[in-house]
């Protein structure tokens, strides 16, 4: 008895694994549009995970890895705004709500400069063969995460900054 | 078997309940973090830090030096006499760069390599130290009857120096750096017995805040006839596009040989020369 069940108990495991579908060469893009100045950077090396069998979805990064186009931008960007050698991480912990017709929303807690908020937004779940494409958009309000502009930059810094997000997952074996 | 076949169940469902935080830590792969901003400019105070110009960015850096404070008020402490090293700094990659300057007073034309040979970091790889060599050469230009003089060479007019500058952020605030120096002269001044001086130089630099550093800076000579070593102290205030960098010294020189094995000003008799560096970047290459 035992026998014929254990084969079959073993495809269940394999199959429940093969549910998770990551990445780990996401892109994610920031803007700053602001009377002076706009600012565009880019992070290419965002890795993703997201569990199909129950909506669970991850994402992580480091600040130092976004690639500025002014290179003295991204050292007053790590070194006076996000203050990446004391918080080198930024991460979202979330759930996938309403997922059909390729769209869904996400709701969880995004974590920036050591400080955790509350988000939601919709994004675009376009499922293939053994990967799954996500892409969304949002806002971020810089004092929501302790990230204080000082008033001689207040013009060439956005308050709020949109975040672009597009990953492709692959399932995981 | 009754229990076995529970626990194999049991083994399975461990696999169908992943949680968050595995997730989180499923993806959490290791990566190299590096020591960046070991210090703010290009410059402790008057010798080379372990930093560069990125790559693709050019900076220009001017550099003042006005003359001892104890000269007093019918000089304005020293603010009457000024002399400048204007130089241009270029990131030809993310670990060599390219300098060249000039100096004023000393009618010295100077030039640099700068090579990062390791980096600071922690994770997968993991170093201690960021270690850098800079080269330079100074061509410091003669009067014209003594350059038409048969016997003086156009290399008489050169000396160079070599250094190994060995750093380490201790924490975001606290770095420290060491510079193994040897400066050599083509030709000697009649005080002067070697060809070849050793000094070893000390720079420090504690972080006040996000944008106001204080940087201190020493060498000890090893075998030069001048037994005054230069000190300086110096704090780097850091505007958005620009680095000023004001500081006192008792040397006025702003190129190596000079400032290390040239300064014959003392502390102590107030022989102080109040200075600044301002440093702009330029983004060349994106």
């Amino acid at each position: 008895m035992i026998r014929k069940i254990l084969p079959l108990l073993f495809f269940i495991s394999i199959d429940c694994y093969s549910q998770q579908y990551i990445a780990n060469d996401g892109e994610i893009t920031f803007f700053s549009y602001a009377p002076i100045e706009d600012i565009k950077a880019v992070n290419k090396k965002v890795s993703a995970a997201f569990d199909i069998s129950n909506n669970d979805i991850v994402f992580q990064l480091y600040i130092s890895d976004f690639n500025f186009r002014k290179k003295l931008m991204q050292t007053h960007f790590n070194e006076n705004y996000l203050e990446s050698d004391i918080f080198p991480k930024a991460n979202f912990v979330g759930k996938v709500f309403a997922l059909e017709d390729d769209s869904a929303i996400v709701r969880g807690l995004l974590t920036i400069h050591g400080v955790s908020n509350e988000i939601e937004a919709n994004g675009m779940f376009i499922k293939n063969n053994n990967s799954i494409k996500i892409s969304s958009e949002f806002n971020v309000k810089l004092e929501d995460y302790n990230v204080s502009i000082p008033t001689i930059v207040m013009y060439k810094i956005a308050e709020e900054i949109l975040v672009n997000v597009v990953i492709k997952l692959n399932s995981k074996r | 078997m009754k229990f076995k076949l529970i626990l194999i169940f049991i083994f399975c469902y461990s696999y169908v309940c992943f949680s968050q935080n595995d997730l989180l830590s499923l993806i959490d792969n290791n990566t190299t973090e590096y020591s960046n901003y070991i210090f703010k400019g290009t410059k402790v105070v008057n010798s080379e830090s372990v930093e560069m110009p990125d790559n693709g960015v050019l900076q220009f850096m001017i550099q003042h030096r006005f003359g001892t404070l104890n000269s007093g008020f019918y000089n304005f402490y020293g603010l009457d006499n000024s002399q400048v090293r204007m130089s241009l700094a270029y990131g030809i990659n993310d670990r060599l760069s390219i300098g060249i300057g000039r100096s004023s007073s000393l009618k010295a034309i100077d030039s640099n390599l700068k090579y990062q040979l390791f980096r600071q970091s922690k994770g997968n790889k993991t170093f201690p130290l960021t270690i850098c060599l800079n080269s330079s050469i100074v061509f410091k230009q003669y009067f014209k009857s003594t350059s038409e003089n048969s016997i003086f060479l156009l290399s008489d007019q050169f000396s160079y120096s070599h250094q190994l500058l060995i750093a380490r952020k201790i924490n975001r605030k606290f770095s420290i750096q060491l510079s193994p120096t040897l400066v050599h002269y083509n030709l000697l001044s009649i005080d002067q017995f070697n060809n070849d001086l050793y000094s070893i130089g000390y720079g420090l630099r504690y972080k006040l805040s996000n944008r106001i550093s204080v940087n201190l800076e020493s060498f000890s000579q090893f075998n030069s006839q001048n037994k005054i070593n230069p000190i300086s102290i110096g704090f780097d205030v850091e505007t958005g596009g620009h680095v000023f960098q004001f500081h006192l010294s008792n040397s006025a020189f702003m190129i190596n040989r000079a400032f290390i094995h040239e300064t014959y000003d003392l502390w102590s008799e107030g022989s102080i020369y109040f200075g600044f560096n301002i440093s702009r970047v330029f983004t060349v290459k994106e």
